[in-house]
């Protein structure tokens, strides 16, 4: 394998590190030793084929996968002991899905509000202003009293972002969050992904949308097979790969 | 035409039994509530204890759920009053009747709860416990109203279905309805009162019917 490119960490504060992350689904190992860092108010984008293992290692992060290996830090805490509060973890890292998963019998204001009532604690008052103050970050302030199935697939999933928003987290994980939505629909989703950023949040995106990738990340990581094939700016992965296969992605994602 | 008036609807032969059938219809309506207010919630308990899976405990549950659901109510309730006694637990007819059937009731009501919480997608677990919410957080606010909403549909159905068992119990000799009004069919040889106990258990299960529609109707999810 030829030698990575120099990478450079925006900032000194690392918000996440993981090193050595395996994981395996029965006899399929899916991560094969994943090491990556990611500082403070960056925003990570992992590219790659379908099967290659972002997802998994993106949903290592807060545990909704258990990882067979390695160590995982958020925050300097290592959160793959034994003893940590997975609950009091999770509020730390936020997650938008590419399913939205928002809940449909509860209003947007009520999806946001949710955990910030029960998590956090704050009092009914605290938390709606809280969450119509999100609300209205993502554009969708009007829409507070409205049912998911009341709203656009692009609108339910902003209110996904302003869900996790709302508890402050110290980083935000999107998986896929565009993959699910129609076309004409994708462009304000990552708008607010952009706003996001804009705002200081730490990200780590994993997502098709190579425009995005290219435009909005500091660092493009191209995983390959369960492991990090390459990391480097959007410049030195996207636009002017070394790697064949990863020249092959860019080409069939026609970026 | 006369002879089925003269027959079916002679209610001049009924005066002397008001009474009785009012107390046989009281006593199928706190039957049919009490099966209802106890094999439902004990049916969704047994739902959530299942969730928590611990084998042992599982077994058990369904061992019980498939038991209780493949035996006739019929038996049981028979079970119920004269074999209990045996084991030194001496039921009065209506509580043995009662206890058979909320026991059915639950576990049918336990399937039901169970799909129910199969039907509702992972992605829901996965956003309320990304958000820091617990277990039994998620259980309760996020996956349990909308179990209990898709659930409220064949719920109605089996507990009228089951509530009608409560005739049942007039082998065990509860004055029930039924019991009562095809006593008196006898004593005036005329099926009048069994018009009228036909009339009572509609007036008992239709309004039972309605609220339920209702209750489907107030929590539809607003669609688009």
């Amino acid at each position: 394998m030829t030698a990575l490119p120099a990478v450079t960490v925006p900032s000194p504060e690392t918000i996440v590190s993981i090193e050595g992350l395996r994981k395996s689904f029965g006899d399929v190992e899916v991560l094969r030793g994943v090491d990556l860092k990611v500082g403070k108010g960056e925003a990570v984008v992992i590219v790659g084929s379908s099967g290659s293992g972002k997802s998994t290692c993106l949903r290592c992060i807060n545990r909704l996968e258990e990882p067979t290996a390695g160590t995982i830090r958020v925050g300097g805490q290592e959160i793959t002991g034994p003893k940590v509060d997975l609950n009091l973890l999770r509020r730390r890292i936020g997650m938008v899905f590419q399913g939205i998963h928002l809940y449909p019998h509860k209003t947007a204001l009520g999806n946001v509000t949710l955990a910030l009532r029960k998590v956090v604690g704050l009092g009914k008052e605290e938390a709606e202003q809280k969450a119509r103050h999100h609300l209205g970050v993502v554009g969708l302030a009007h829409k507070a009293d409205s049912y998911p199935a009341q709203l656009s697939g692009g609108q339910q999933q902003r209110v996904g972002i302003a869900r996790a928003m709302a508890l402050e987290p110290q980083v935000m994980l999107f998986d896929e969050p565009t993959s699910a939505l129609d076309p004409e629909l994708v462009g304000e989703v990552l708008n607010v992904m952009v706003r996001t950023k804009e705002m200081g949040m730490t990200m780590i995106v994993v997502t098709h949308e190579m425009k995005f990738a290219r435009d909005v990340a500091d660092r493009v990581v191209f995983m390959d097979h369960g492991a990090i094939l390459a990391e480097g700016t959007p410049q030195e992965i996207l636009v002017n790969p070394q790697h064949q296969r990863i020249r092959d992605f860019v080409m069939r994602s026609h970026g | 035409m006369d002879q089925i008036v003269r027959y079916f609807f002679d209610f001049g032969l009924l005066s002397a039994y008001w009474p009785d059938i009012l107390r046989g219809f009281l006593i199928t309506v706190e039957m049919s509530i009490l099966t209802v207010v106890i094999g439902i919630p004990l049916g969704l308990l047994l739902a959530i204890l299942r969730l928590y899976g611990i084998r042992p405990l599982n077994w058990l549950i369904i061992f019980y759920i498939d038991f209780f659901r493949s035996i006739p109510q019929l038996v049981l309730i028979v079970l119920a009053y004269f074999a209990l006694p045996y084991f030194g637990l001496v039921l009065e007819p209506f509580t043995a009747t009662v206890l058979a059937l909320a026991i059915v009731l639950s576990a049918f009501s336990e399937e039901i709860f169970w799909a129910g919480i199969n039907a509702v997608a992972k992605g829901q677990w996965e956003a309320g416990r990304s958000t820091g919410l617990s277990f039994t957080q998620t259980l309760a606010y996020i996956i349990l109203p909308q179990v209990v909403r898709m659930s409220i549909p064949p719920l109605t159905n089996r507990a009228i279905g089951i509530s009608k068992g409560t005739t049942l119990g007039s082998v065990v000799a509860v004055p029930e309805l039924l019991n009562v009004t095809s006593s008196i069919q006898s004593n005036v040889a005329n099926p009048t009162a069994l018009t009228v106990g036909a009339l009572l258990f509609l007036l008992l299960f239709l309004p039972f019917v309605r609220f339920t529609r209702w209750l489907e109707h107030v929590y539809a999810h607003p669609r688009s």
